[in-house]
């Protein structure tokens, strides 16, 4: 094992599954892939190509059937270290309901460091930091089943801060919110992520994707393109023909180009579309 | 057939300590032939108000009519009701549990006590309905894609031959294809179907381009309502129930504010591109 500066790294990952009728199926295929540390990675793609059987690689809920993966430099093959490498890249799922275990929020936030065998003090001062973290200390005392969505997500996440994680990993947490929801879920990921966390999202809002460092499209389980969003963006026509879209802004800067319009084709939020379309002020 | 909501007002565990407020004095008319959308956020009694649709849930106090039979009549016959009025809620596909999908589509009108052989042509005719060939009728239904699941789901309803289909975010989950072909099938069965569509949904975006009437809660009550674009103009209040208005209205609203004279009723991307190129050919002359 070769000491990197990488948070995640996969090599020539393949995973393939018989389903219960016989079958084999190719979930993923020759995935390469490099996360630095701290970046803020999205991953989409259509629904069966890949995105969440390349998540559950890197916490070692799956393992690879080809290649490996590395996670802070740790094979997640390495049956000793398994929960090292879960303690170092945390899974946040879709469903909140499924995830909340406990009667009351810090209870459920205290699980997991409980489970790692860490004294009572300092499992106390965790929760406290972790629920700071989320926004959602002054709800300690309160019954997770009461809280709205996206705060139910943002304890979810606090269960995995006190873990003290590098990584954290997420999969769809926003499909089930509403907007309001979804946004309190993206604040507190991006603060995590300059407080030096490094973020792997999964989702289907191509607008949640705007602001990342980096985009990474799966389609059949390859990764068909990776790069900055505005790279990623532009290739509208081949987005479209994996299934997936752009954000409305830049589709509407697409179809005034193709009237003849100049604007840049790389326009993601309302303002550079405002900019570009008012250039003197 | 109408569907007439008299100042509905609802309360979960009443009379007890965790009595919850969920509808307070609700009232609205929803005629023959509407598309109409609910939005609201979490909480703000947007699936309540769906189940008193159907007589799922019984008013506290005040009163649902739907085709002239009171809901929260005594004997009511509510098997009646439902025929009429399908409700489809988050996620149906969690609700798929036959071994095939042609047994589930046929589960509802069997207990309804159709035949055989209208049992078999509705079968058929609802598949087609939401764009699925015949040839998976014979396959189990745990063995689609998400996608489908969930159409199957709409498939079973739609056998019951509704005249009204509520459908609570019926995207939820669903990539942007996925997304697009479900609501183009509502869209299909609203047009040709003849039917009343209710769609609850958090995408402002789909709200503003199908429907033809927006009703927004919040805190159990009506908060606004009227066509899309008298709805979305109305971005600061939207706003503050923490509801969004979809991009390319925030867009001209932006432009507005730069003192460029562009309409700000706009609604999709199609009306934002002609407008902004109303404008712009205008300063080139």
């Amino acid at each position: 094992m070769s000491a990197n500066m990488d948070m995640i790294t996969a090599q020539g990952l393949g995973h393939r599954y018989k389903t219960a009728e016989g079958s084999e199926v190719q979930a993923l295929q020759n995935v390469n892939l490099k996360v630095p540390r701290g970046q803020f990675v999205v991953i989409i793609g259509r629904n069966g190509s890949g995105k969440s059987t390349l998540a559950k690689h890197l916490n070692a809920l799956l393992q690879p059937t080809e290649g490996r993966v590395l996670v802070n430099g740790i094979d997640t093959k390495d049956g000793e270290r398994i929960w090292e490498v879960r303690q170092t890249a945390g899974m946040v799922f879709q469903n909140p309901d499924n995830q909340l275990v406990a009667t009351t929020v810090e209870e459920d936030v205290a699980f997991g460091p409980e489970n790692l065998g860490i004294p009572p003090a300092d499992i106390r001062s965790r929760v406290r930091q972790s629920l700071l973290a989320v926004g959602m200390a002054e709800y300690a005392k309160h019954a997770p089943h009461l809280l709205s969505g996206g705060q139910k997500q943002r304890v979810a996440i606090a269960g995995i801060l006190a873990m003290k994680p590098k990584c954290i990993i997420l999969d769809e947490p926003t499909a089930m919110l509403d907007p309001s929801g979804r946004e309190e879920v993206l604040q507190t990921v991006k603060k995590l992520n300059r407080e030096g966390i490094t973020v792997i999202h999964i989702t289907h809002h191509m607008d949640e994707a705007v602001e990342a460092d980096r985009v990474i499209v799966m389609d059949d389980g390859k990764v068909i393109l990776d790069g900055s969003p505005r790279q990623v963006f532009r290739q509208v026509d081949k987005l479209k023909a994996v299934g997936l879209n752009v954000p409305q802004i830049t589709e509407l800067a697409q179809q005034l180009r193709n009237a003849g319009v100049e604007i840049a084709d790389d326009i993601l939020t309302i303002d550079e579309m405002v900019a570009s379309l008012c250039p003197s002020s | 057939m109408s569907i007439i909501v008299e100042n509905v007002s609802y309360t979960y565990m009443p009379g007890t300590t965790f009595a919850v407020s969920a509808l307070d004095n609700v009232s609205l008319t929803i005629q023959d032939g509407e598309f109409v959308g609910i939005i609201g956020p979490t909480g703000s009694g947007k699936s309540t108000l769906v189940q008193h649709l159907n007589g799922l849930l019984r008013p506290t106090s005040g009163r649902v009519i739907v085709d002239g039979i009171d809901l929260s009549a005594k004997r009511v016959d509510l098997k009646k009701v439902r025929r009429h009025v399908g409700v489809i809620f988050q996620y149906p596909e969690h609700q798929l549990f036959e071994e095939t999908v042609y047994k589930d589509i046929a589960f509802g009108p069997k207990n309804l006590g159709v035949s055989d052989d209208e049992i078999e042509r509705r079968v058929y005719e609802a598949i087609a309905q939401v764009g699925l060939g015949k040839e998976i009728l014979g396959r189990s239904p745990f063995e689609l894609s998400g996608g489908q699941m969930r159409r199957v789901a709409i498939a079973g309803v739609l056998a019951m031959k509704p005249t009204t289909l509520v459908l609570d975010e019926p995207a939820a989950g669903l990539d942007p294809q996925g997304r697009d072909e479900i609501l183009s099938h509502v869209r299909d069965l609203h047009q040709q179907g003849n039917l009343t569509v209710i769609l609850v949904s958090h995408s402002m975006e789909d709200v503003a381009r199908l429907v033809s009437r927006v009703i927004v809660m919040d805190k159990g009550r009506i908060f606004l309502e009227g066509t899309p674009r008298e709805v979305f103009r109305k971005k600061d209040d939207l706003k503050r129930i923490g509801l969004d208005v979809p991009q390319v209205v925030q867009l001209v609203q932006k432009l507005k504010d730069k003192g460029i004279d562009i309409r700000t009723d706009v609604l999709t991307i199609d009306e934002a591109k002609s407008e902004i190129l109303r404008i712009l050919r205008r300063s080139t002359q």
